[in-house]
């Protein structure tokens, strides 16, 4: 019986894909390839979030921190600075709460050629 | 599978709904039955709920940060109190408070009891899957689902204690009695408010069978399948066997209480699983 249910949870921890990415688009699109380094990236949002924590990754080596001090309201619409790292890929990985109360997150990546 | 964070994170749900739903249920079911020594009981489960809400929403700040630092991060907590989150966080502190302060308060302290353990479950209305919904007959179902599920975990322990000593088997088998007749009542209000919020919530054959979240609502059922099964067990025979008199009755009694705890345990563990980790189907 114990063995049934925990097969039962562990397949339901599996399917369960992780909760709430309620990110609409981004610019530069998820996985689009630019030749040109962008100065901003924009985040659009279907609901209103705030975002906590922003780490930008750059060819899987560099990882940093985004100054997030003067995001500080709950909108859908997000701009935000972009250091030139270099060509590569960069890797956008972030965290938000939603006016709901509900912790949000998600990434994306684009490739500077 | 969840990371270590998420995984604390529906640990910590689990005690937070045994904590809160024991607490609750005791208060509730002191008051109906007029049962004597559950003090120690609700104030353990009491502080269970408070540690277990505490701990549950700095986890929120964390999840917010992506580490540990974000469970202590004035920010990130100051800013989940401005949400849901903190209104609930809010009730369930003055609930569980007041649950608390009426127990050392004599007769009336009863009733201030019964008041807070209401008000803590009514936070579940503030959270959640069934919150975002947005209707009012989903929240009232949800707070009658919750507070029936209360009384009947309130009534098993001081029933169990009761049928474990030979001088009481009278007060348990009068107890079990009257919670039998009340539960003609409250057990069919809890399956219909349950089935309506499940077909509100997953709304489809195709959703519960194929998402994680309608595979682990089946498995809830079921589980409270074998919950019912062992209520009837206790209410067709072993109340009706202890009340002519039959001491056996007693121990099989106490028994089926025993597997009844470890079915509950097992329910709220999945809706913990549910209610954290699992996304509504789409």
């Amino acid at each position: 019986m114990k063995a049934i249910l925990l097969a039962g949870m562990i397949g339901i921890w599996a399917t369960g894909a992780m909760a709430h990415s309620p990110l609409d688009a981004t610019t530069p699109a998820n996985e689009a390839t630019v030749t040109e380094m962008p100065t901003e990236v924009l985040m659009g949002f279907k609901g209103d979030i705030r975002l906590t924590r922003v780490v930008i990754t750059h060819a899987e080596t560099h990882s940093m921190d985004m100054d997030l001090g003067e995001q500080t309201a709950f909108t859908q619409e997000f701009a935000l600075p972009m250091h030139d790292m270099g060509a590569g890929t960069y890797v956008i990985e972030w965290r938000g709460l939603g006016v709901d109360g509900h912790a949000l997150n998600g990434s994306f990546s684009f490739t500077v050629e | 599978m969840p990371d270590t964070l998420g995984l604390a994170a529906i640990v910590t749900k689990f005690a937070l709904y045994l904590g809160v739903m024991t607490a609750a249920g005791t208060v509730m079911a002191t008051l109906m039955f007029r049962l004597d020594r559950t003090r120690g009981l609700a104030a353990a489960f009491a502080v269970l709920g408070l540690t277990a809400t505490i701990l549950a929403f700095s986890l929120r700040g964390a999840n917010l940060t992506g580490d540990l630092s974000g469970m202590t991060d004035p920010e990130m907590l100051g800013l989940l109190w401005t949400t849901p989150v903190g209104t609930a966080l809010l009730l369930r502190l003055v609930g569980l408070g007041l649950l608390i302060a009426g127990l050392f308060m004599g007769r009336v302290g009863a009733w201030v009891s019964a008041l807070g353990g209401v008000v803590a479950i009514w936070s579940f209305d503030h959270v959640g899957h069934i919150s975002s919904r947005d209707t009012t007959l989903l929240d009232i179902a949800l707070t009658l689902h919750l507070l029936t599920v209360a009384l009947w975990i309130g009534v098993l322990t001081p029933l169990k204690r009761l049928a474990s000593i030979p001088d009481t088997f009278n007060i348990a088998a009068n107890v079990g009695h009257r919670f039998g007749v009340v539960a003609t009542v409250t057990v069919p209000v809890l399956i219909i408010v349950g089935g309506y919020m499940g077909y509100q919530l997953v709304g489809s054959f195709t959703a519960l069978i194929g998402t994680g979240y309608g595979q682990a609502l089946i498995i809830k059922v079921l589980l409270i399948g074998a919950l019912l099964g062992l209520a009837a067990a206790n209410k067709l025979r072993f109340i009706p066997a202890l009340r002519a008199g039959d001491p056996a009755a007693a121990s099989h009694l106490s028994k089926s209480i025993s597997v009844e705890w470890l079915v509950i345990l097992a329910v709220l563990g999945t809706t913990a699983v549910l209610t954290t980790h699992l996304t509504l189907p789409t």
